[in-house]
């Protein structure tokens, strides 16, 4: 399967890809702390990108309450982990489930009830903000005043329990964005990935073609849930302190979205791409603010509204079918 | 032997509306049935019932002796009838190629199949040359052949064909024509087609059925419907004897 795709893949795509894998390798070597944090940032993002483009870029399924997903992971394995000792690794796989079923419970609802486009992304904000406020009240997490994660010398960590230093989150979030890019582009051109276009283009036409709606739906967001959980629980572990206020919060939901709009909606490279744009350029933002001495803290939500309403009205396809085009690699549906 | 589609004593209201009254066909095993009648006369109710858009108020619809009023539309395109859509509804921002792929995925047993099963309906619909080109860049034809190639790649045993020609030039005609008589003949498809292109409808039907207001005017071989007093003067027209 994946040697197929490789070979479907223009040479010239494969080698730019190449060359950037090996960069992203070899960054933290010349770049210094701050820099790798604000690369782990956007690796973070370009991974949680990609997750919500298999709803909304293949599936056409617009969900604006994906903080949901990274917040029950983030909280499950913080949870498990500072409460009864079980390590990260352990607590994935149920961070996983309790995404797939909190995301199989909202498409259920949704498509069951034909709940569609507009409504069924409230209906996603809906059980974000709910499940915030109930994070806010359940004891067993901290509520409202946070959940902390014991941080350890830096060198001495455990790796296996996610406890290290920069490095490790940075190479941890590369393979998580590089895993998710591959595991992405297996979907799309897989059958499955074939019938989510269909469903996004015209789920009425899609159902005369013998498919079933419902059922292409409920994987694209159950896959993306628990993609994005895992998301999640690196954001626990990166941190260290979680707050349902942040965590569960719209803006995350938001800012999660803009990278794959900005990249390109429903390419592979798309959700990557608006990653590298904006995120330098919101953390930049921030130092430069902070640096003249002006404390505004709306600055960065203004940024990016500004650079959405660009790309909305100057390409709104994305910026990645143009810039690909340059690169001379048209030919891939990627 | 029993009808490939049975339809018996189909009935659909819409409020106070009788859209389709009692109406009662049977499609053989490899024929060419076409629905005639004028706009508004309950033909693409009839269909939509047919193809599972909607459960039919009385009556029932059996396919190769199995009954499927009632059932979704994906089951009944499961079952093995492919429909077009009068207005057409091709996947716009896909290619032609992944248009008809993805009806091809259907029954093929992975992409490699569907990859050639594709390919075969994209030649034999005349659309191998434009198959990577947008589904939304196609000219209005091509757009409706297109739409008979995605409905084909699944494979069918019945194909419900909504009003192909309309739109089309003549010469499209005779081409789409020629293309449905052939898969008629040579892969044994068979066809249920709604048409007001009396030229195509008399070319391609063995047999044809005439609805008026929802209900049953007249079925027969196309000599004996375009004969016949109530349909001359219900829908070909009084002043055109024939």
């Amino acid at each position: 399967m994946i040697a197929g795709l490789i070979a479907a893949t223009p040479r010239r795509a494969l080698v730019l890809l190449g060359l950037l894998l090996a960069a992203l390798i070899a960054a933290p070597l010349v770049l210094d702390r701050y820099l790798v944090s604000v690369l782990i940032l956007v690796l973070w993002f370009a991974y949680v990108g990609q997750a919500w483009n298999v709803m909304m870029g293949f599936a056409g399924l617009l969900s604006l309450g994906h903080a949901l997903y990274v917040g029950l992971g983030a909280y499950i394995t913080a949870g498990l982990f500072v409460r009864l000792g079980i390590g990260p690794l352990a607590g994935l796989p149920v961070a996983m489930a309790a995404a797939v079923a909190v995301g199989g419970a909202i498409g259920w609802l949704g498509f069951r009830f034909r709940i569609e486009g507009v409504y069924f992304a409230l209906l996603t904000i809906a059980f974000a903000e709910v499940t915030r406020i109930a994070f806010d009240h359940l004891a067993w997490t901290g509520g409202a005043a946070g959940l902390f994660l014991p941080v350890s010398a830096e060198t001495s960590g455990a790796w296996w329990n996610l406890r290290g230093g920069p490095l490790l989150f940075y190479y941890l979030a590369l393979g998580l964005a590089a895993g998710a890019f591959v595991l992405c582009a297996i979907l799309r051109h897989s059958p499955l990935g074939y019938r989510w276009l269909a469903v996004r283009e015209d789920a009425e036409a899609a159902r005369a073609l013998g498919i079933d709606v419902f059922r292409a739906r409920m994987a694209a967001v159950t896959i993306s849930a628990a993609l994005t959980s895992v998301g999640g629980v690196f954001y626990a572990f990166y941190y260290n302190n979680l707050f349902p206020g942040q965590t569960f919060d719209i803006s995350r939901s938001i800012e999660m979205i803009l990278g794959p709009i900005v990249g390109g909606l429903g390419t592979l490279f798309g959700p990557i791409l608006g990653a590298f744009i904006l995120t330098p350029l919101g953390e930049g933002l921030i130092a430069l603010t902070e640096k003249a001495g002006i404390n505004a803290p709306g600055a960065k939500a203004v940024f990016y509204g500004a650079c959405l309403m660009t790309i909305v009205t100057m390409a709104p396809n994305g910026l990645w079918p143009a810039l690909k085009k340059r690169l001379g690699i048209a030919g891939e549906e990627a | 032997m029993s009808a490939l589609l049975q339809v018996a004593g189909v009935t659909k209201r819409f409020r106070g509306l009788v859209a389709v009254a009692d109406v009662s066909l049977d499609v053989q095993q490899g024929e060419i049935f076409a629905v005639i009648g004028p706009n508004g006369a309950g033909k693409t109710t009839l269909f939509n019932i047919i193809a599972g858009v909607y459960r039919p108020d009385t009556g029932s619809v059996s396919f190769d002796g199995r009954r499927i009023d009632g059932q979704t539309q994906e089951a009944v395109c499961q079952a093995g009838i492919a429909r077009t859509f009068q207005i057409v509804r091709p996947f716009p921002a896909l290619t032609v190629f992944e248009n008809v792929l993805i009806g091809a995925l259907l029954r093929a047993p992975d992409l490699v199949a569907a990859r050639s099963i594709s390919g075969e309906t994209l030649r034999l619909l005349g659309l191998w040359e434009r198959r990577n080109q947008k589904a939304s860049a196609l000219t209005l034809p091509d757009r409706k052949c297109l739409e008979v190639a995605r409905a084909l790649a699944t494979a069918p045993r019945l194909v419900l064909l909504d009003e192909v020609m309309a739109g089309l030039r003549p010469t499209e005609t005779d081409r789409m024509v020629a293309i449905l008589r052939s898969l008629n003949r040579e892969q044994g498809v068979t066809i249920l087609l709604i048409e007001h292109v009396m030229r195509a409808v008399m070319a391609l039907a063995g047999r044809i059925h005439v609805l008026h207001h929802g209900a049953t005017i007249a079925q027969g071989t196309p000599q004996e419907v375009t004969q016949d007093p109530h349909v001359i003067e219900s829908y070909l027209g009084a002043e055109a004897p024939i």
